[in-house]
């Protein structure tokens, strides 16, 4: 544990707290609007585009890069794999921090919030898959905060709670997997309803199954990207054990992710020889398809089979994060540019300023909270009052 | 090459052959995907971590 007998007093008004209160008071604003004047007021959304940025990104991108909880915790509990362990409450954190800030942007996204709950109260819609999807997000969210509490319990000194909710740990992480499996899948599986909508270079049947894989790719490489940034920004906030293990976690996910993403680039070829999309490779969505799949899928597949083999720190961090942005392209092809690819250009969507700045809000809460949880509970080191579970 | 698809089972056996190419083509390609990142992992395991009686090169 960090010697926090040293208190360093810093001073409140840094860059990035300016930056993070004027995004806040910002999106507070936005927030006033979206809720006084409704969603014609501060978006961009019709009929042709109900799903703009707070699907396509805070909740696909969002619940894809929140993946790292369930990755984690499968390598450690489920495979064995210990020498993990210090890598899991930072990835639990992060998942579940995700996934609040996703039922957080919902709330923005669906017109009538507060009926968020009817799926399970007034109609239970059990063929629709958008009903799954918000089972699991909804139960899913209930694990997370329960795999997070032994961190909150020990900050505050709640010792008997504490060693209950430890006991939990392998039922909460086979509830995570299995939540996790049907959720991150269904997500693709909601634009198998509209195939003419979708680009044939993006659709597939197999668009279940490319959300579960490119989710474990993305939860992989959102370890390696918030350990890389963890270390740079809470190093004294990191223990003898984090320190230790930290260069082992990301050489065990680089060389995951290298393989995962492999193994994804076969499924996505597999894909357009079943429906026979080959022609559209020459078109211009064909190009962006390409740049996707080469940039994005096979870049990084090298870079972090070089990083892993070589044992380069420094190639595996930023092909972690050239991962992140290349789950952020895929979503967004997908929820949006792939998505309408038929209609005139007067009728695509781009999302309002103000749909942009509920997105970068969000995300500003999210590293807002995040920090505040970092300084305060045990996450980057081990409480010396109790044992590792 | 004709190129031509006329029938449901014209479109199938052309998609179907040419996945299991692919399908053989891959895995042959993940037996030297694997040796390309395992090579210089002598005294590891699959994940990088230090086998017992292991020996680094």
């Amino acid at each position: 544990m960090p010697d926090r007998k040293i208190v360093i007093q810093k001073p409140a008004l840094t860059p990035f707290n300016v930056v993070a209160g004027i995004i806040v008071a910002v999106g507070l604003i936005i927030t006033v609007i979206r809720f006084t004047q409704g969603l014609r007021a501060t978006t961009n959304l019709s009929d042709y585009n109900p799903w703009g940025i707070w699907i396509g990104f805070d909740l696909l991108v969002g619940v894809a890069l929140a993946a790292g909880g369930y990755v984690t915790s499968a390598a450690c509990y489920i495979f064995g794999l210990k020498r993990f362990h210090s890598a899991v409450r930072p990835a639990i954190l992060t998942g579940f921090l995700g996934y609040a800030l996703v039922v957080l942007a919902l709330h923005y996204d669906v017109g009538r919030p507060w009926r968020l709950p009817y799926p399970f109260i007034v109609q239970q819609g059990t063929t629709s898959l958008l009903f799954e999807v918000a089972a699991c997000v909804a139960l899913y969210l209930t694990v997370l905060f329960i795999e997070f509490t032994p961190a909150a319990l020990e900050w505050l000194g709640l010792k008997r709670a504490r060693s209950i909710v430890a006991k939990l740990t392998l039922v909460l992480t086979i509830f995570g997997v299995v939540l996790s499996t049907l959720h991150q899948s269904s997500l693709g599986a909601l634009f198998l309803i509209a195939p003419s909508k979708l680009h044939p270079l993006w659709y597939s049947p197999y668009l279940a199954l490319y959300f579960f894989v490119s989710s474990i790719i993305a939860g992989l490489s959102m370890v390696i990207f918030e350990g890389s940034l963890a270390h740079k920004h809470f190093h004294d906030k990191m223990d003898a054990e984090h320190l230790r293990e930290a260069d082992g976690v990301a050489l065990g996910f680089a060389k995951a992710a290298s393989w995962v993403l492999a193994g994804y680039f076969i499924i996505k070829v597999i894909g357009i020889a079943q429906t026979n999309a080959w022609n559209y490779l020459g078109s211009g969505y064909g190009l962006w398809f390409l740049v996707e799949m080469l940039g994005f899928v096979l870049l990084p597949c090298y870079f972090y089979a070089i990083g892993a083999r070589e044992k380069n720190l420094k190639i595996i961090r930023r092909t972690a994060a050239w991962t992140v942005l290349g789950i952020v392209v895929n979503r967004f092809n997908v929820g949006m540019i792939a998505f309408n690819y038929h209609l005139p250009s007067s009728e695509r969507y781009f999302p309002h300023w103000m749909e942009i700045g509920i997105s970068v809000f969000v995300v500003t809460i999210g590293i807002l909270a995040y920090k505040f949880i970092v300084t305060h509970m045990p996450i980057l080191y081990a409480h010396p009052d109790y044992d590792a579970h | 090459m004709e190129n031509v698809i006329y029938t449901l089972h014209d479109f199938m056996l052309r998609t179907e052959s040419l996945t299991y190419i692919l399908i053989v083509a891959a895995l042959c390609g993940f037996i030297f995907f694997w040796r390309f990142l395992s090579e210089r992992d002598d005294g590891r395991d699959h994940l990088g971590a230090d086998r017992p009686g292991g020996h680094h090169r």
